[in-house]
């Protein structure tokens, strides 16, 4: 590649910030032209924000986009589609009952004497279709298409509107191992016509496969480029997730005989019947014990988290709280048993962002006191209580009356610490309890799930944050495919160790690495 | 002071809206020809004699009644993000059901009239319930499958009246059921009025009038005061986040559409009880529609709701002194669709101010609305616009949300997650 040709894309120093978080900060980003370029992270290490601002969706509130060496400015997507951008998103935007044909038109039909010219079209797409070997028939109904097919509809949607530069978003997500190896056959064929790819992904392997150069984001900036061909999946895992360990000072061991939860080979299937997300996990989280599931995210352990919440079934099992069966229990009687929840999105699960901090106060706690008195809500009392733990847990808020969404990610998610502690839990179910909060709320919420392990309190921690998962737990185990693949002593891993067994590259199949 | 500029806040919104629709219905009235100023001064004029002025305030309020009702029940659903289309038909079912029991079986007073209450309230409940059912076990959203339900109950309500309980005689130009005893009436509340030092009017005051004011403190205290209410509600901000919680979503829509329906059913009690005494072809019909718009107007509070009716209840008086005068009748309806429009447009704008305010953490007074009617409290920012009826259709899923439904919603406005 010629060093002195501009670049096909190049950010400098975007920064986005939404409130109470800033998305993305001082990000550096050079694509040559003709390559693909990956941009590895952790989910809400900030890829989205990125591609958002480079695709037009929302403008960055610092930095420079430049194309081909010319600094541009997105309103829209409509604006970066004339400017040669395109997208591919990870959920396909498809109307099943349209041919391909018309699904590729659709926004941009040519027209003959104001009707859709059918002929002009299919040339087009069947042109595409030869020159970037898609393998697509113009006529097929989209709702008879496989996944893979789906996803080369998406692509050429993109190329069909004159796209130079192809944003990926996930494109694997979705796909099993033969259709990955057919998109990566597609994208050779987009580079060999001079095209450039964006691929967005944090499947390390796959990346290392099909890669021309890497961009790691963490924590929402850009900290390095990596070449596939010299550094290895756990060089890379330990970029994206950060192997700057934290002096984790010197710890007793708290960890009690008393089990507080027991899984025996619980399974959970996508749908009844189907593949299994979660694949015979068996565990236990002791009294005092703090046990953490490492593993690149989307691996299951958001499934193992809802099992164990009970808002997804079991397809087979044994889910045991203290000495009782809990597998046919509601989520309200498992939180009734003593089980805290930290949900993996607050805003999702943890909050009701319009309501104020009392009533969020309230929320999974809605049988138990101090909130209510009988079958009333007991205004008084839970108000009284958030002035509590708004003090206690220091979040940073005028009042109990103050809307949950006017508060900072880190100052929501120290209320929803604070407010699961308070119900002095057995068990504590944390999935990525310091995502998204900054650096002071997450020392603290640390500090919090060391103090409740010294009480008594057994903690599941679900995390993509490896020091948090080295410095907190006592058992380690890691989740790969759904399955528990290794259990390590946290004392004695490092997290090059970690990485490799959390990408699977720990059990051989890793091929160029491990210089 | 907070919550002093919450009420002022509140208001506003509304408050605009209503000078704002009232400024178009003029501009509307002057361009059939006709002088606004008339208009009004038609619909405020109540009469010259202190009889006719009670027997104006009087329609007014018993018109009120079941507009109130109405807007009860649709409120009700719309709290949990559920949109009962149906009470419509729920009503006029358990009107004709209501009647037909109430003549047919003879009881002392005041158990005659609970026993027809409960009958409407059952049959109410019931139609709503199978909505409920359909919901949590096939999926179906409760908007499609109300709406069918409606042309159901309306057919089947013709059918009931005409066929088994029909009372009137062959030939007669008015079918009805057969008349309700008199122990099953509902005594007026003239006497209050005439206590009260007014004149006599010409009808009576429905006694249902107290019923409905109970029934509006107890929702009221339901929603806002109760472990159901808080599950209610929140379900009805984030259903995601309430199933965390531990609420069973199925459950709630179960439990929520049966309580809608029993109201629902009691909308047509006032006009049986206080005054049509049987159900007929022409019982009033539209109610249920009516009382989606008063919903909506009244922000899906009880207090707000019955402002709403009031204000519906007085356009709809207007309509006949205004053909006196020469103005088409279908003014009034003008005015109560712009209200309407204005009102659900100035509420949205409110709801994205106050959110924007909160956000940058300048306000400390929550949302005003944070309800069913104006789209997922939780969801993008940039979300669908709030329902007027069952056109959209969005952000409905509660019970049977399924993965696609989930997934819209992490694409969250804050766009930090990857």
């Amino acid at each position: 590649m010629n060093e002195s040709a501009p670049l096909a894309v190049e950010l400098r120093g975007i920064t986005k910030r939404f409130p109470g978080v800033v998305a993305n900060k001082d990000i550096e980003l050079r694509v040559q032209r003709g390559e693909v370029h990956a941009i590895v992270g952790e989910n809400g290490a900030g890829k989205s924000t990125l591609m958002k601002t480079l695709y037009g969706m929302h403008r960055p509130d610092e930095g420079q986009i430049l194309l081909d060496g010319e600094p541009v400015t997105f309103r829209s997507p409509a604006d970066a589609i004339a400017a040669g951008i395109g997208m591919v998103h990870q959920h396909f935007m498809l109307a099943d009952n349209f041919t391909v044909l018309e699904n590729v038109v659709l926004g941009s039909e040519p027209t003959k004497g104001g009707r859709l010219d059918r002929s002009a079209a299919r040339r087009r797409i069947q042109e595409i279709s030869d020159s970037y070997a898609l393998g697509l028939d113009p006529d097929t109904l989209v709702e008879d298409l496989g996944v893979g097919d789906r996803q080369r509809v998406e692509i050429a949607k993109v190329l069909y509107r004159g796209a130079t530069t192809l944003i990926l978003d996930e494109p694997t997500a979705v796909l099993v191992p033969q259709e990955v190896d057919e998109l990566f056959g597609n994208l050779a064929e987009l580079k060999r016509e001079g095209l450039t790819v964006i691929f967005i992904s944090h499947k390390l392997d796959e990346v290392r496969k099909v890669a021309d150069s890497i961009t790691v984001i963490r924590r929402g900036t850009t900290v390095g480029t990596a070449d596939p061909r010299t550094t290895s999946a756990k060089e890379l895992a330990e970029m994206m997730v950060g192997a700057e360990l934290p002096v984790v000072a010197k710890r007793e061991s708290t960890v009690r005989d008393v089990p507080v939860l027991r899984m025996r080979g619980v399974t959970v299937t996508a749908v009844a019947g189907g593949r299994a997300v979660v694949d015979d996990v068996s565990l236990t989280v002791r009294e005092g014990e703090v046990v953490g599931i490492a593993g690149v995210e989307g691996n299951g352990q958001a499934e193992l988290v809802d099992a164990i919440m009970g808002l997804r079934p079991l397809a087979a099992g044994e889910l045991r709280l203290g000495d009782e069966d809990v597998a046919h229990w509601s989520t309200r009687r498992r939180r009734e048993g003593g089980i805290g929840f930290v949900p993996e999105d607050r805003h999702r699960q943890g909050m009701l962002l319009d309501a104020p901090l009392w009533e969020n106060r309230i929320l999974g706690h809605q049988t138990r006191p101090p909130a209510v008195k009988g079958a009333f809500i007991d205004r008084r009392a839970a108000r009284a209580d958030t002035a509590r733990i708004m003090q206690e847990y220091d979040v940073r808020a005028p009042g109990p009356d103050t809307a949950a969404i006017a508060l900072s990610g880190g100052n929501q998610q120290k209320l929803i610490v604070g407010r699961e502690m308070s119900a002095q839990p057995r068990l504590l179910v944390a999935a990525h309890p310091t995502r998204g909060v900054d650096v002071g709320a997450q020392s603290g919420i640390w500090e919090l799930l060391k103090d409740a392990r010294a009480e008594g309190m057994g903690i599941l921690l679900v995390s993509a944050d490896l020091d948090e998962l080295i410095g907190l737990s006592d058992t380690l185990h890691v989740m790969l495919r759904g399955a528990l693949v290794a259990t390590l002593d946290p004392r004695e891993v490092t997290p090059e160790e970690l990485g490799g067994h959390m990408t699977g590259a720990a059990r051989g199949d890793d091929s160029a690495g491990a210089a | 002071m907070t919550a002093l500029r919450r009420l002022g806040l509140s208001l506003m919104a509304p408050a605009i809206a209503l000078v704002v629709a009232l400024a178009l219905s003029a501009a509307v009235i002057a361009l059939i020809g006709q002088n606004p100023a008339t208009a009004v001064r038609v619909m405020f004029d109540f009469g010259d004699s202190p009889a006719q002025q009670t027997q104006a305030i009087v329609v007014v309020l018993n018109r009120a009644v079941p507009l109130f009702l109405a807007g009860l029940a649709v409120s009700v659903a719309f709290r949990m993000g559920l949109f009962n289309i149906g009470v419509e038909g729920q009503y006029r079912i358990a009107t004709v059901l209501a009647a037909g029991a109430g003549a047919a079986v003879v009881l002392p007073g005041p158990l005659h009239l609970l026993f027809i209450v409960v009958v409407a309230m059952a049959v109410g409940a019931f139609w709503a319930g199978i909505v409920a059912v359909l919901k949590v076990t096939r999926g179906v959203s409760e908007v499609i499958s109300s709406i069918m339900l409606n042309f159901i109950a309306l057919g089947l309500a013709s059918y009931l009246l005409t066929g088994p309980l029909r009372g009137s005689p062959e030939g007669a130009s008015i079918i009805t059921t057969s008349p309700i005893p008199e122990s099953g009436w509902f005594p007026g509340l003239n006497g209050v009025l005439t206590g009260l030092g007014l004149a006599e009017p010409r009808s009576d005051l429905y006694g249902f009038l107290v019923v409905a004011v109970v029934v509006g403190i107890v929702v009221a205290v339901l929603i806002k005061r109760t472990r159901f209410g808080f599950d209610l509600r929140a379900t009805g901000m984030s259903a995601s986040a309430a199933t965390a919680s531990g609420v069973d979503a199925r459950g709630m829509v179960l439990k929520t559409m049966l309580i809608s329906g029993a109201i629902a059913g009691l909308i047509g009690m006032p006009d049986l009880l206080g005054d049509a005494r049987s159900y007929n072809t022409e019982f009033t019909a539209g109610l249920g529609f009516l009382g989606i718009a008063v919903a909506l107007l009244g922000r899906n509070s009880p207090l707000g709701i019955a402002f709403g009716a009031l204000l519906f209840a007085f356009l709809d008086r207007a309509a006949i002194p205004l053909q006196f005068a020469d103005i088409p009748a279908s003014v009034v309806t003008i005015i109560q669709g712009t209200i309407v429009l204005a009102v659900v447009i100035a509420n949205e704008i409110a709801r994205r101010v106050t959110r924007q305010q909160a956000e940058r953490g300048s306000a400390v007074a929550p949302p005003t609305t944070g309800d069913g009617s104006t789209g997922d409290g939780q969801g993008p920012g940039d979300g669908p616009p709030p329902d007027v009826g069952p056109t959209t259709g969005t952000g409905t899923g509660v019970g049977v949300r399924n993965a696609a439904g989930d997934a819209g919603r992490t694409d969250s406005r804050q766009g930090a997650g990857a």
